[in-house]
């Protein structure tokens, strides 16, 4: 009865988490259209609310990936899955008050890895094949392709319609970034829905629901999953479209259509072998790509470096959430009293945190209006 | 150490099917735009043979934009 209980609460805490994601990545997705106004915000968000939502059925290596082959799902127990699920939207809260661009994709694997490690120890993370081989490397290597591939994307893009009279041109390149923006949320609901498909199977296959032998994502995790992603990022995280949008570096149609294009490129290729790849490292990468492909002094890479700075954290940190929620959640027992007395933490945590940021929002709206 | 964990095919597939994909399709929206400017601004000045040619190369590059991304989407579902 206990297990049910606590895998009902994981399966819950992974939709918030979901959501949390959607939510905390709207800007990498729709920034660059709204920065060019190729899109109204409006009409950018629920856009690429809906493409999230198709791009989570469209393949599921990834979360075979997150469900096998970072912790081993045999080895773990429910409670683990559960406090890593808290870390990550823990620490996607705390970046989100703050205004941080950081990675939900690092924050899940990190809160998840931290709480096993407590829970099962180390033979129970595989740190090799999984975290080095296809978490870190990927990661490390996808934003630098994606600056790679924006910038002479760019590039070529200036040589062919450079001469051309500017009006058709942004135009025309307004019109692509309707179809880069759409591959872009495509991308970003492959990958990122998938993260959460695969953490509810791992729990469903700790708790024995799903045999290890006989691993499949059932039907609901695909649909509950895809449905959480899209209403997040409706509901969409607009402090942090500001700083993605504009802070980074002002742009033009071609620049945002050749850094979406290939932050899609990149995700879709990694979602393709089952790369967790962070989408907001990837989009950030080609952002600042198409950006000092044209000027380097266009970058402004003090904010860039604060990005990187909050990437490096997101792992280590959400994984010291992790780790810490676990043996909270023990303090309680191995029953189901801990997984409700922490989530019911959390959510009193998280509406303080959005009744906060509300009454701040309120407070310097007229300030920022008229600046 | 990193030689023993990394699956290099996937990893330089991920990075050849990015660049090519990535710039192959920007190329061909670069030169759709060219095509319909230039058609358009031939056709204003008269020259006709000219403005259907650039026609003709637009929609051309506007196909293969098309084409790319469908058959990209296709080898994604049938993973």
């Amino acid at each position: 009865m206990d297990a049910d209980v606590i895998v009902v609460i994981v399966v819950a805490t992974a939709l918030v988490f979901d959501f949390t994601n959607g939510f905390h990545d709207t800007a990498n997705v729709v920034a660059t259209s709204i920065s060019t106004r190729a899109m109204p915000p409006r009409i950018a968000v629920g856009y690429a609310a809906v493409l999230n939502f198709v791009g989570a059925f469209i393949s599921l290596q990834v979360a075979a990936t997150i469900a096998q082959d970072v912790v081993n799902p045999a080895a773990i127990g429910l409670l683990a899955v559960f406090a890593g699920l808290v870390g990550a939207i823990a620490w996607n809260l705390t970046t989100w008050y703050f205004g941080l661009p950081s990675s939900s994709s690092h924050a899940l694997i990190g809160g998840i890895v931290g709480a096993v490690l407590v829970a099962d120890g180390p033979s129970a993370v595989s740190f090799d094949e999984g975290i080095v081989g296809k978490v870190l490397v990927p990661g490390v290597v996808a934003p630098i392709l994606a600056f790679v591939v924006a910038g002479l994307a760019i590039l070529l893009l200036y040589r062919i319609v450079g001469r051309l009279r500017p009006g058709p041109v942004t135009g025309g390149f307004r019109f692509g970034q309707v179809i880069s923006g759409g591959l872009l949320a495509l991308a970003h609901g492959t990958n990122d829905a998938q993260k959460t498909m695969g953490v509810i199977t791992l729990a469903l296959v700790a708790n024995g629901t799903i045999s290890e032998s006989d691993f499949y994502v059932p039907d609901w995790v695909v649909v509950s999953a895809a449905t959480a992603i899209a209403l997040g990022t409706y509901v969409g995280g607009w402090r942090i479209i500001k700083t993605m949008g504009s802070r980074i570096h002002k742009m033009d149609t071609a620049q945002g259509f050749a850094a979406q294009g290939a932050g899609a490129a990149v995700i879709l290729a990694a979602s393709h072998v089952g790369y967790p790849l962070s989408t907001t490292q990837t989009i950030s990468g080609a952002v600042i790509g198409s950006g000092a492909a044209k000027r380097l002094s266009a970058v402004r890479w003090g904010v860039a470096g604060n990005i990187v700075v909050a990437w490096v954290l997101t792992l280590p940190a959400a994984a010291t959430i992790g780790a810490l929620t676990y043996g909270v959640t023990r303090l309680f027992g191995t029953g189901a009293a801990g997984p409700v007395i922490v989530s019911g933490l959390i959510l009193v945590g998280g509406t303080l945190l959005f009744v906060r940021r509300a009454q701040q929002q309120a407070l310097s709206g007229p300030a920022e209006a008229s600046g | 150490m990193i030689a023993g964990v990394v699956d290099f095919t996937d990893l330089v597939n991920v990075i050849w099917v990015s660049l090519v994909s990535g710039i192959g399709v920007t190329f061909a929206f670069g030169v759709a735009i060219l095509g319909g400017t230039r058609a358009v601004d031939s056709s204003r000045a008269g020259r006709i043979v000219q403005a259907a040619a650039f026609g003709v190369l637009g929609s051309l590059a506007m196909l293969t934009v098309v084409g790319s991304i469908v058959f990209g989407i296709v080898i994604l579902v049938n993973t």
